[in-house]
Formats: structure tokens, C-alpha cells, sequence
């Protein structure tokens, strides 16, 4: 246990104590410290954002009965108050759906900050490709305003 | 969980867009989220994906955290709800144990709040430590080292004649206790400590 008086401490208490604190500092890989630096950049992103509600990998049973019709490797959703973004990995792409249906334009945001985009037509589909081969975000502006980021996807 | 007061301050500046406070954020939980996703024995990928969610949650929670105090707890939490999230994915895509024994698969609140009260020394060891001397940091760097230094090494190395070694390393953590951060540290102790008694301002 931790929860006892720390100030009654001895030396040697107190010295391993310090030892254990900064072995746990070392043991901490760079590039952790450098994933949870770099996430600063997302700080006052005014969109809104949609969590992740659904995931095949996590529940394929009920994937298989909803989606048997389909090549579909892996289902996504995400949902935000005002809108949810459908996405749909078939082997070689990436298709989506905005719903309630609507037009504008999809950004696909990389971890190492590169952004791409595609349009989304009038009835809200989308089509991502190739299919970002890391973990990527994606932000949806809708013709009307709406403005929707989804937490990171590795598919 | 106690006010830490310098928590706080970095909550605050950080939520209005200082990066430094952000920065001293990670580097000072960045030991408690990883701690507890190693106890998921997760792929370097999976960890990267915890990381990133968990501080990206966080970016976008700092203006609404109600009290910025409980940041250690909110982190340890949100942690090990992301580390089950991608152990469940796991296990169903291959529909394959883990080799994880049960019991992980459980948010056992007991030892997140052990690992929280441990996170929070440490942090302010490393803090109490970053407010030596720089003379006070080699010689106890040297006495902590795995394998420790002979004195002869840190004679050789310091340039402390051995004779004095013993009584500056007294001195070295005497300062450490009368630092701020460990003094905050101990105050929280003696709330602890008293039972039913008042809670010291």
C-alpha cells in the first residue's frame, strides 16, 4: 500500500521510493510521450464528435445476421446528437454514408497530420481510397454546416 | 482524491491552449495510462491506439473536466475502459483467446485506485527530484542507479570525497522532503491519517 505517512519517511524509504518513481518515468517509450504531445493539435476543434456506436469486430455475431448479403469485411458507425456516419470496408475500399442523407465534403486526417478529401454526394455516400493503411479520423462538412469529427479508425 | 493545486493550474492553462501545461500533463501521467495498458499485454500497435484515444479524449475533455482534481482518476479509468475495448475486440475478431486470464476482462477499482495513489507519488518524487540542485540529482541518480554505484565510482565520477557521500545524500533528501511537491504530498497523508478528524485546510 501507498496511503501511509509519507512524511515519516526514513532515507532509504524515501530514496527507493524516488528510484521506483523514476523507473516508472523511464520505462515509458518516447514515442508514447510523443502520441499523447501530438494530440494537442486537436485541442479547440470546433466540429462535433461522433463516437463510435457500432463495430463489427466487436460484435460479429449480430453482423452476421445483418450484413450475410453483403462482402462487407468490417462495419462501422459512428453518431453524433446531429448526424451518423455509416462506414462499410469491402476488400478493396472504403465506402460511407452520411444519415440523415446529405451532401459536402469528407477529410480524411492521418496521425502524422495529412489531410485528404473526397466528396460526398447528395444522398451522403462517400468513397475512401485507397484505405488509409494507418489509423486515420475522419471529418465530415456538410453542405448545411454540420460539423462532425469520428475518433481514430484502424482498419 | 485531494486538491492538487498544481493539477489544477495545468487543467486550466492547458484547456485555454498552453501547450507547455498540456506537455507537463503528459509527461506526468504518460507513466500511469502506460503502466496500465502494459498490464493488458497489448500489441505496440494496440497501445498506440489506446494512447491516442485516451489523450484525445482528454484534449477534448479538459475544458469540461468538473474538477480538474480528479484528472489522475479520469485518466486511469478511461484507460482501462479503452484497454478492454480493444482486448474484447480482439478476442471476438478471432474468436481465439488471449492466454488473458478472466479477471482482466473486470475494472477492478481497487487497483486502479492503488495505481492512481502510486501515479501521484511518483509524480511528485520525479517533481520533488526536478526541484534539486543539480548537484543533489547526479549523486542521487548514481545512489539509484540499477546496478548502485560504489562510492568509489561516485567519488571518481563527482569528484565527493567518500567520506561525504553519506552525509550529503542526507542532506540531498532532507531538501527533497521540504520541497513543495512533497510537502503536498505528505499533507494529503495526514488527512488520510486522521480518522474522523477534520480535514486540514
Amino acid at each position: 500500500m501507498v496511503s501511509q505517512v509519507r512524511d515519516s519517511w526514513d532515507d532509504e524509504r524515501l530514496l527507493s521510493a524516488l528510484s521506483e518513481a523514476i523507473k516508472a518515468r523511464q520505462a515509458v517509450p518516447s514515442w508514447f510521450i510523443e502520441t499523447g504531445k501530438n494530440a494537442f493539435a486537436w485541442h479547440n476543434i470546433d466540429a462535433e464528435l461522433a463516437q463510435l456506436t457500432y463495430d463489427s469486430n466487436v460484435d460479429r455475431r449480430e453482423a452476421a445476421v445483418m450484413r450475410s448479403e453483403t462482402a462487407s469485411i468490417r462495419a462501422l458507425t459512428f453518431t453524433s446528437a446531429h448526424l451518423s456516419l455509416e462506414l462499410e470496408v469491402t476488400e478493396n475500399s472504403l465506402l460511407g454514408q452520411i444519415i440523415p442523407p446529405r451532401a459536402g465534403t469528407l477529410e480524411i486526417h492521418t496521425r502524422a497530420g495529412e489531410i485528404s478529401t473526397t466528396e460526398v454526394d447528395e444522398i451522403g455516400c462517400f468513397a475512401v481510397d485507397p484505405i488509409p493503411d494507418s489509423p486515420f479520423r475522419l471529418r465530415c462538412r456538410a453542405a448545411d454546416g454540420t460539423d462532425v469529427l469520428t475518433g481514430w479508425v484502424t482498419i | 482524491m485531494r486538491d492538487d493545486p498544481h493539477v489544477v493550474a495545468l487543467v486550466t492553462r492547458a484547456s485555454g491552449g498552453d501547450q507547455d501545461a498540456w506537455y507537463e500533463i503528459v509527461d506526468r501521467y504518460a507513466p500511469l495510462v502506460y503502466t496500465i495498458c502494459t498490464r493488458y499485454r497489448l500489441s505496440k500497435h494496440d497501445v498506440e491506439d489506446v494512447a491516442q484515444n485516451v489523450w484525445l479524449l482528454l484534449v477534448e475533455q479538459l475544458g469540461k473536466l468538473r474538477e480538474p482534481a480528479a484528472l489522475p482518476g479520469w485518466l486511469a479509468t478511461t484507460t482501462t475502459r479503452e484497454c478492454l475495448r480493444v482486448v474484447t475486440a480482439a478476442n471476438k475478431a478471432e474468436r481465439l483467446g488471449t492466454g488473458l486470464d478472466d479477471s482482466v476482462l473486470f475494472i477492478d477499482d481497487a487497483a486502479i485506485d492503488e495505481e492512481i495513489l502510486m501515479a501521484e507519488q511518483n509524480a511528485a518524487l520525479r517533481a520533488a527530484f526536478a526541484e534539486l540542485p543539480p548537484r543533489c540529482q547526479q549523486l542521487l541518480s548514481m545512489l539509484i542507479s540499477d546496478p548502485p554505484h560504489s562510492y568509489a565510482e561516485i567519488h571518481a565520477r563527482l569528484g565527493i570525497p567518500v567520506g561525504s557521500i553519506g552525509p550529503q545524500r542526507a542532506r540531498c533528501l532532507e531538501r527533497m522532503r521540504r520541497s513543495s511537491a512533497f510537502t503536498a504530498l505528505a499533507a494529503g497523508d495526514a488527512r488520510i491519517d486522521i480518522q474522523g478528524g477534520e480535514p486540514s485546510a
